[in-house]
């Protein structure tokens, strides 16, 4: 036997119990439909048997895009003519829920001849709560060999890994019976061989009392919401900082001991800003990761999902798309990761249309400037309350509804049925995250980015930088490439009022939003912009920006997706190119036509 | 027997089901039918968090959310309450 074909229901333990016998780094979470590709991998003990780790579904029955692949994956292994052992992983606590799906599977197995064997998981909690499961009594009625284990803790998992490279396997014995009989059987040894009582479903249901309740219930999601955020907005700043300043120090020093020139100038902007550009999201992906591991190993995230599907659904959203979205108000590369969680593409590319709306943090630099430069520093109510804070919250709130609504119009263009998707999701049972495959995920999700989005952020910050560079040598930004391209497409800019130097510093800021107000400052002769916008801002002022076109700006900057990392990663996990670039193109005219209302719309009403 | 949307079933309460989706075949009575929501089970109401939020059911040692819509197609026996 060479292949191992491990089939399960969702939440049954399967991925984790395939990252227990390969080792490998494989995603593994307590949240239904987690695992969308196929994985793969070979055992610790024995490389030249290969595991292959089909989607979670609930039945050979699919009733999603993604459930039909996973099937039609699963059927077209089972006939390949090479020996292998299908293994169908039941949660023991949850027998039921398994079995109608395991005879089903039995039966195509025997029917193409491969042995089948079951892989009955989460043995610990059944042995902790001192249930009993007669496991034998269990393979007798299945008529095949049925190995208690443990994908948690380990037991019985080497035990069951020696078995099957034994020989004796056997093909079950079901390939006669017919689709009408496959449910009542099931039902029947599910009823007879399930723990009696329900101690986890009653232990589970008092957590959730509180957690899923009104008041308590709300305040704890408040509360969790809050610490994500903060961990992501707050906490990876600082690491943020690290990577960014680490390789500018090695940037710095490489160049340091060549001869200043075009080389050594190539070498610490283009070659070290290209790395920093994308290994400084490295923190963020790592940690987002981490949070949103814990979160769905503990079953809260399920629970989550639940508490927000109501008031998502009015915007054809699910409620698993709230922790993406809020992800998104700090950076939009871990919120497209986030949207893993999500089980079918159709609820995922909805949510890829909201998160560049949504207000990410690389924004902030910018508005922070435009306000300074559009509203007076003052405050009213007696200092309560300061009216360039009141315009920021604005923008933000701006932003969020932006993002609901086009999702919401999107949703009903792409699918008139859409507020008509039933919600059926399961509530795992919660349990204590494990720490090791959770920091393995996050550790794997930062190297799938650097891999991944890395090399098209780079190549794009090289391009940027050559364009700034020539033809005179990073002297003079204003007579470069970049600022030929600036005034080429001055027309498109100046309807909104905004000459060709505002053109520059859009287009680099596709390297990353906050790099429009180092290029303006740049252009502007005021190199410390970066740091505080007042002396640009008072330039700026002085320069004769309207409030109109400052305006036009701000809303410009709330809807164009203009952030090379996001667009590279969009076009990964959405595996489209076409979806990422159609959306780039759609928002950038959305934010354009919209920017133009509110020129004139702040023209006419100021003038 | 009067048979009534499984929406209707009280916290703590369990019912028998009486039928799933009655004619229709669709891809939610197909996915309701795979995770457990047959005739003759039993199904129990365990949450009904506020605000028309979806309910959360058990059934055959699972548990599921369900939103309004969906646990409608699902009929239930007997003098559910409200």
């Amino acid at each position: 036997m060479t292949d191992v074909l491990l089939v399960g229901a969702p939440n049954s333990g399967k991925s984790a119990l395939f990252n227990r016998l390969t080792g490998l780094k494989h995603k593994v979470a307590n949240y239904p439909g987690i695992t969308i590709d196929v994985g793969k991998g070979h055992l610790t003990s024995n490389h030249q048997v290969t595991l292959w780790d089909f989607p979670g579904t609930y039945s050979l029955n699919p009733v999603s895009a993604e459930e039909q692949v996973a099937i039609a994956s699963l059927r077209s292994a089972l006939q390949e003519p090479h020996d292998a052992l299908v293994a169908m992983v039941l949660d023991a606590t949850r027998l039921e829920k398994g079995l109608t799906y395991c005879l089903q599977v039995a039966r195509d197995a025997a029917i193409a001849g491969k042995s089948f064997v079951v892989f009955l998981n989460m043995m610990d909690l059944i042995e902790s709560d001192a249930l009993e499961l007669d496991v034998s009594g269990l393979s007798a009625a299945l008529g095949v060999p049925v190995y208690p284990v443990s994908a948690r803790t380990g037991a019985g998992v080497a035990e069951a890994e020696r078995a099957i490279q034994q020989a004796g396997l056997v093909v079950a014995p079901w390939a006669d019976t017919p689709d009408a009989l496959i449910t009542g059987t099931a039902q029947q040894i599910g009823e007879r061989f399930a723990p009696a009582g329900d101690l986890l479903v009653r232990r589970q249901a008092r957590l959730d009392q509180w957690l899923l309740d009104t008041l308590s219930g709300g305040l704890t999601f408040v509360i969790i919401m809050t610490l994500f955020f903060q961990a992501i907005f707050t906490w990876a700043a600082p690491l943020m900082d690290g990577v960014e300043a680490l390789v500018i120090v090695i940037g710095s020093t490489v160049a340091s001991v060549m001869p200043e020139g075009v080389v050594a100038d190539f070498i610490n902007d283009a070659i070290f800003g290209g790395l920093g550009a994308f290994l400084v999201f490295v923190p963020l992906v790592f940690i987002l990761t981490l949070i949103i591991g814990a979160l769905e190993d503990s079953g809260y995230l399920a629970r989550a999902a639940l508490i927000c599907h109501r008031p998502l659904s009015v915007f054809g959203l699910s409620g698993k798309s709230f922790v993406p979205l809020l992800s998104g108000v700090a950076c939009a590369i871990p919120a497209i990761y986030a949207t893993r969680t999500l089980s079918s593409m159709q609820e995922r590319l909805l949510t890829y249309v909201a998160i560049p709306l949504m207000p990410c943090s690389a924004r902030l630099p910018v508005y922070a400037l435009l306000i300074a430069i559009l509203i007076p520093n003052e405050t009213a109510l007696g200092g309560l309350v300061g009216w360039q804070g009141l315009v920021m919250s604005g923008i933000y709130f701006f932003g969020i509804t932006t993002a609901l609504t086009v999702a919401a119009l999107v949703g009903r263009m792409s699918n008139e049925d859409r507020a008509g998707q039933p919600f059926i999701l399961e509530l795992p049972a919660y349990r204590l995250p494990v720490a090791r495959t959770i920091v393995k995920t996050a550790l794997n999700r930062a190297g799938h980015f650097v891999q991944k989005a890395g090399s098209v952020i780079f190549a794009v910050t090289v391009v940027v930088w050559i364009l700034g560079y020539f033809p005179n040598g990073g002297q003079d930004l204003s007579s470069s490439w970049l600022a030929s391209i600036g005034r080429f497409i001055e027309p498109v800019f100046s309807p909104l009022g905004l000459d060709w130097r505002y053109g520059v510093a859009i287009i680099a800021s596709f390297l990353a939003r906050e790099v429009f107000v180092g290029t303006l400052g740049t252009i502007f002769g005021i190199e410390t912009a970066d740091k505080d916008p007042a002396p640009l801002a008072d330039q700026i002022t002085a320069s004769g920006l309207t409030v109109a076109s400052g305006a036009a700006l701000v809303v410009f900057f709330t809807i164009a997706l203009q952030c090379v990392s996001t667009v590279a990663l969009l076009a990964r996990e959405a595996k489209s190119a076409r979806f990422a670039v159609a959306l780039m193109a759609g928002y950038l005219v959305l934010a354009w036509l919209t920017a133009f209302g509110v020129y004139q719309l702040a023209g006419a009403l100021l003038s | 027997m009067p048979s009534h949307p499984l929406w209707e079933l009280a916290v703590g309460d369990s019912r028998e089901i009486v039928s799933v989706g009655g004619d229709t075949a669709d891809d939610a009575v197909q996915r309701l039918i795979d995770i457990g929501f047959r005739e003759g089970q039993q199904v129990t109401c365990v949450m009904q968090p506020g605000f028309g939020a979806p309910r959360v059911y058990a059934i055959g040692g699972a548990t599921y959310s369900l939103d309004k819509q969906t646990a409608n197609i699902v009929r239930i026996a007997g003098e559910a309450d409200r």
